[in-house]
């Protein structure tokens, strides 16, 4: 990479590539996930064979460093520019518009639904990936029983509420960040800002009720 | 006084390319070693200081906004004349210059204004090189449409915005020579006074506005470039920031004012809504095309418009112009309105103002065809009135618009003082006594980006230029000068504001010197201008201190200006005895109401000297020639 | 009519932000005014407030403003936490009291953004916008080379969209509206207008990176798409042009001829 790229990359705008780039791998990322999970409606079984298969293929490694690096990336920059942004504006007025003058709730909470969703990500992490082992065999196979560790916790009222919040934040957002992405990325057109944003909008609440289902479905109807 | 006007010799089509051949060269390695203040930021200030920059000169811009591009030139609507016959309708440079002549009632100067003509072409192909987005057809072709004075299309134009679209595209010039180092733009700076040095200009002395402090420039030659005067006035279609104060103070040391008492009124600007009112807003001329002027019949008919019957309306100027109608030229336009209004027939509130209604237009051609032609001027016109133009016809009337005169120059843009040139509005060169509409963005393009880089390597490589530099003793004395007179205006500590002040000359001007002027109205005025000079003197309050931000104080030392300026306005129009375009004079008129020229005694400029404070001025003339167009009365009956 | 409402008059409470200069801390500071006219322009209240202020050998509030017609871009004040008031399209000189009702307090602050540090009250140093014009706003087309204005035709399409783009007055409301203290869209309106236009293509990818280093450097805050930008402009200036400037700046990154040498300029 020469040095010209690194300087345009380093700029504000470069910054924002960034943060498009790695936000938007991260929103497939989560599609796919969600997608997964909800195989839990299908049986026990067919979860933890789809978790097995995922986590057996060797390609797994690749696909979760470039995932730790994305959100690396993208938390590092968005920390970054949050900051250099409270220091270009020091001060904000006396009132609070209320009209598009203003900006909207989701707009300026991107790095407060970012950060918890971090959070929440990490110890969702240490909870599930890190959590406790049991054990299974599906088709003579022996295996994770994840689906256990899964209903052990989504039974749990207090994990129900936390892991509600957060999937809100995270649709929250997304509901900002798809459309913007497309934006930063120069993708607008008079003939399509309508369908971006209602992409993002539908995106958005697909994954977080997506997601949503699983606990739900957990608390109510199996537990 | 040197007042010769160094026209060239030659046939008119030839003067201007003889002359460039015979004007001296400054060669491009020495270039570097000249110095030029230009003051002022708009078409001519910004266009000059771009192309000079672009030479090789080393270019001080001073402006007193923020940015270069606040410059007033910004707020033009209409359009920008050039003789490009691309609509084969017959135009030519003669043409364009005929035009101008005679839209200025034969009182400017035929050399230049051929000139004029002759670079109008080249600015619309310099502007368009530059990115200025002008109006297009669907083919991709330069747009035009017509204005007054002219039965060709000849104007440009960028929607109602050409003015900031031309003033953008100077103005990005000027910055990349800022980029480049070749333009020192020394921003939030007010020229105070001109520095002279062996009689020549050498700098000047200015104020930063934001911190207090007098500064003083050296240069070898200074360039102004600070617009009209209108604002004499109070109320005028100028920005609230556009002032005299540059051409005044050099004026007071030595240059010749020219034909001060020129100014235009243009007929159709939203009329005042009360004391407080601060400036007028003018509507585009284009609207009389479809809009009918008429006033009630009876003074005191108080219906509301849409309540008086036709046979209770009169249609004025359809009735005195049959043929020209509601398109009689702007002069003519204005004086039958304040005819009207002297009747006591004026509408609103104020009883200062006609209906420009639109009722008939929308009937005829649809609300949606009257919607895509002036849209956007009935939303302006709604948003600053509250009136719906679609439904109550507009209320307006005529305001001060533009001044014709100002410094006196000579064919190469300079003033009676060697080495001081004066470009745009703020010279009184090209448009005699009453302007045509589009003309004053080609003057300023015009002089900034063809005329001046020609005429000033000239001055500059024939003339011998000590080298100077502020610590000269006329530095030390002039600026010492300039804060002698503002702690003068700081210690008066009186009980009026400048505003106050400066609203009650508005009003004697107006009342005086205005749309129209005579014997006796310009003898009060020159009784009771020099009492409220005494009254500014005496009793004006400025708060704060002098060595900060202070707008009172920078307002005051305007208003002082234009209170000396407005007193050399009513002695110019009181010694034309004659009218001519904008300058009208009761006692001198046809019988049917129409401005009567005397080309016998008055077919010349008139300048005027400073003889000192406190001292009548003195009036030189320079005739004027008509070699290439015959003088003629103009009619519109 | 509005013409014929002189005799109806309001009350309006001002809290209005006074600041000596740059290196002191202001306040907001109350007045009351009678007798506003619902006909007068918001900058026509101030006019009177100052001469009420003078007449009491106060100082009188300093606020930029010259063409007061909607063009210059001089005016800038925020009311109600809002850059050039409540209405859209609208700059501060041609909002009128008439939008107000009798009563009412109004908060007046400066336009807040690191890049435009307060000069005194309500007048803010806008030159940073100036600089960045510097850095790449223009075509490098010297006086007297240029070839016949009909030489190149431009679609009327292109024209207007430029026209579009160029109808931004630098008035900075994008700026202080922005959370961020943003000037993508000023920026932008500049990039735009220059890189849909066929003049401006021999410059496009230096122009657009240059430009966006000088904001950089004049601490300007990044673009978060929260579209307050656009709302607040007196001119109504798409944040399309942003989407295109972030095209243009990612084709200079990407395919830029000369990105190095720009890079280091």
């Amino acid at each position: 990479m020469s040095q010209g790229i690194l300087r345009y990359l380093g700029s504000t705008m470069g910054r924002k590539y960034i943060m498009a780039i790695s936000g938007l791998v991260w929103t497939l990322f989560v599609l796919t996930h969600m997608l997964g999970n909800l195989l839990i409606f299908a049986s026990a079984d067919a979860y933890n064979f789809y978790a097995y298969k995922l986590t057996s293929n060797p390609l797994i490694y690749v696909a979760e460093a470039a995932l730790v690096v994305f959100i690396g990336m993208h938390a590092a920059t968005g920390i970054g520019l949050r900051m250099r942004n409270s220091r270009t504006k020091p001060n904000l007025y006396a009132v609070t518009p209320k009209s598009a003058k203003g900006a909207s709730v989701t707009s300026k909470s991107m790095i407060w639904s970012g950060t918890i969703t971090l959070v929440f990500l990490i110890l969702h992490l240490i909870t599930f990936k890190f959590g406790a082992y049991y054990e299974t065999t599906v088709d003579g196979i022996l295996m994770r029983d994840i689906h256990k560790l899964v209903v052990e916790c989504f039974s749990q009222t207090g994990y129900v509420v936390w892991y509600g919040v957060c999937l809100v934040l995270v649709g929250m957002h997304l509901y900002h960040g798809v459309a913007s992405s497309f934006q930063t990325l120069g993708i607008n057109h008079p003939k399509f800002n309508n369908a971006i944003k209602g992409f993002g909008w539908a995106y958005s609440i697909v994954v977080a009720l997506g997601f949503l289902a699983v606990p739900f479905y957990v608390f109510f109807v199996k537990g | 006084m040197n007042l010769d006007s160094k026209i060239p010799n030659g046939h008119i089509s030839e003067k201007w390319t003889q002359h460039q051949f015979e004007s001296k060269l400054v060669n491009p390695a020495n270039r570097r070693k000249f110095n030029v203040i230009v003051v002022g930021s708009g078409l001519a200030g910004a266009s000059a200081s771009a192309s000079l920059a672009e030479l090789g000169y080393n270019v001080k811009t001073l402006c007193i906004h923020d940015s270069p591009r606040r410059a007033h030139s910004i707020a033009a609507q209409g359009g920008i004349n050039a003789a490009k016959n691309y609509q084969n309708d017959g135009d030519s440079v003669y043409r364009l210059f005929y035009d101008t002549i005679k839209g200025g009632d034969f009182r400017a100067r035929e050399a230049n204004v051929y000139r004029l003509a002759q670079n109008s072409v080249k600015i619309i192909d310099h502007c368009v090189a530059l990115g200025v987005p002008f109006a297009r057809e669907y083919g991709g072709l330069l747009a035009n449409r017509s204005f007054g004075g002219a039965q060709v299309s000849r104007t440009f134009y960028a929607r109602g915005q050409t003015g900031q679209q031309l003033l953008l595209g100077a103005y990005s010039a000027m910055m990349r020579q800022v980029d480049n180092k070749k333009i020192e733009l020394l921003n939030f700076r007010e020229m105070l006074d001109l520095v002279l040095i062996d009689g020549k200009a050498r700098g000047v002395i200015c104020r930063n506005v934001l911190t207090g402090e007098i500064e003083s420039h050296a240069a070898d030659a200074v360039i102004l470039a600070t617009g009209g005067y209108g604002n004499v006035f109070y109320l005028s279609t100028n920005a609230k920031w556009s002032n005299a104060t540059a051409i005044w103070r050099a004026h007071k040391r030595g240059a010749a004012f020219g034909n001060p008492c020129f100014t235009q009124i243009h007929p159709t600007c939203i009329p005042v809504s009360g004391d407080y009112q601060s400036k007028l807003t003018l509507m585009s001329e284009s609207l009389r095309n479809d809009g009918r002027v008429w006033v009630p019949k009876s003074g005191t008919d108080t219906r509301s418009p849409d309540q008086i019957p036709e046979e209770d309306r009169d249609y004025y100027l359809e009735r005195v112009y049959p043929s020209f109608g509601n398109l009689a030229p702007r002069d003519i336009a204005s004086r039958q309105a304040k005819f009207v209004c002297d009747e006591g027939r004026g509408v609103g509130s104020t009883k200062l103002a006609v209906y420009l209604d639109f009722a008939a237009a929308i009937k005829r051609d649809g609300r949606p065809v009257i919607e895509g032609k002036y849209g956007n001027l009935f939303q302006m016109y709604e948003k600053i009135t509250g009136d719906d133009p679609y439904k109550v016809p507009m209320r307006i009337f005529p305001a001060v618009h533009y001044t014709m005169g100002g410094l006196w120059v000579d064919y190469n843009l300079q003033s009676t003082i060697p080495g001081l040139h004066v470009l745009g509005e703020a010279n009184f060169s090209d448009h005699g006594a009453n302007r045509l509409g589009a003309s004053a963005l080609m003057q300023g393009l015009a002089d900034g980006y063809f005329v001046i880089p020609t005429t000033l390597a000239h001055y500059l490589g024939s003339t011998k230029l000590d080298k100077v530099d502020t610590n000269h003793d006329a530095f030390k004395n002039a600026k010492a000068e300039v804060e002698a007179g503002i702690s003068r205006l700081m210690n008066i500590k009186g009980s009026k504001t400048a505003d106050e002040l400066h609203r009650k000359l508005g009003k004697l001007m107006w009342d005086n010197c205005g749309m129209q002027r005579s014997e006796e109205s310009l003898k009060k005025l020159l009784e009771e201008v020099p009492k409220l000079r005494d009254e500014f003197w005496n009793n004006l309050r400025i708060p704060g201190e002098a060595a900060t931000l202070n707008q009172e104080l920078e307002k005051a030392g305007r208003v002082s200006d234009f209170i000396e300026l407005g007193e050399l306005m009513a002695r110019d129009a009181l010694e034309r005895r004659e009218s001519c375009g904008g300058h009208f004079r009761s006692e001198y008129q046809t019988p049917d109401n129409e401005a009567q020229r005397d080309d016998e005694n008055f077919c010349h400029v008139a300048l005027w000297e400073h003889q000192g404070q406190g001292k009548a001025p003195k009036r030189h003339t320079e005739e004027l020639k008509f070699e290439n167009v015959k003088l003629a009365t103009r009619s519109y009956k | 009519m509005a013409g014929n409402n002189n005799s109806r008059t309001m009350r309006i409470n001002l809290k209005v932000w006074r600041q000596k200069n740059q290196n002191t801390e202001g306040r907001l500071v109350d007045y009351a005014l009678d007798n506003v006219s619902p006909d007068m322009s918001f900058l026509e209240m101030f006019d009177v407030l100052n001469e009420k202020l003078v007449a009491q050998n106060d100082e009188p509030v300093a606020f930029a403003h010259d063409c007061r017609e909607g063009i210059c871009g001089s005016c800038a004040m925020v009311i109600d936490g809002e850059p050039h008031g409540p209405q859209t399209g609208t700059t501060t000189c041609q909002l009128h009291m008439r939008t107000f009702s009798d009563g009412d307090t109004i908060v007046v602050e400066p336009f807040r953004a690191k890049a435009f540090p307060v000069v005194k009250d309500l007048v803010t140093n806008r030159t940073a916008l100036d600089r960045i014009q510097a850095a790449g706003g223009y075509v490098s087309v010297a006086t007297g080379n240029a070839p016949d204005g009909n030489a190149i035709p431009i679609a009327k399409e292109i024209a207007d969209m430029a026209m579009d783009a160029a109808a931004c007055i630098q008035c900075g409301a994008c700026v202080a509206a922005c959370r961020n203290g943003s000037a993508m869209l000023f920026v932008s309106a500049k990039v735009s207008q220059f890189s849909l236009l066929p003049q401006g293509q021999a410059e496009r990818e230096r122009r657009v990176s240059r430009m966006v280093w000088q904001m950089d450097e004049e601490d300007f805050g990044s673009c978060t798409n929260m579209g307050s930008c656009a709302a607040a402009c007196p001119k109504e200036i798409k944040v399309e042009n942003i989407a295109r400037m972030n095209r243009e700046f990612g084709r200079a990154m990407i395919f830029g001829r000369d990105r190095k040498q720009t890079a280091e300029d």
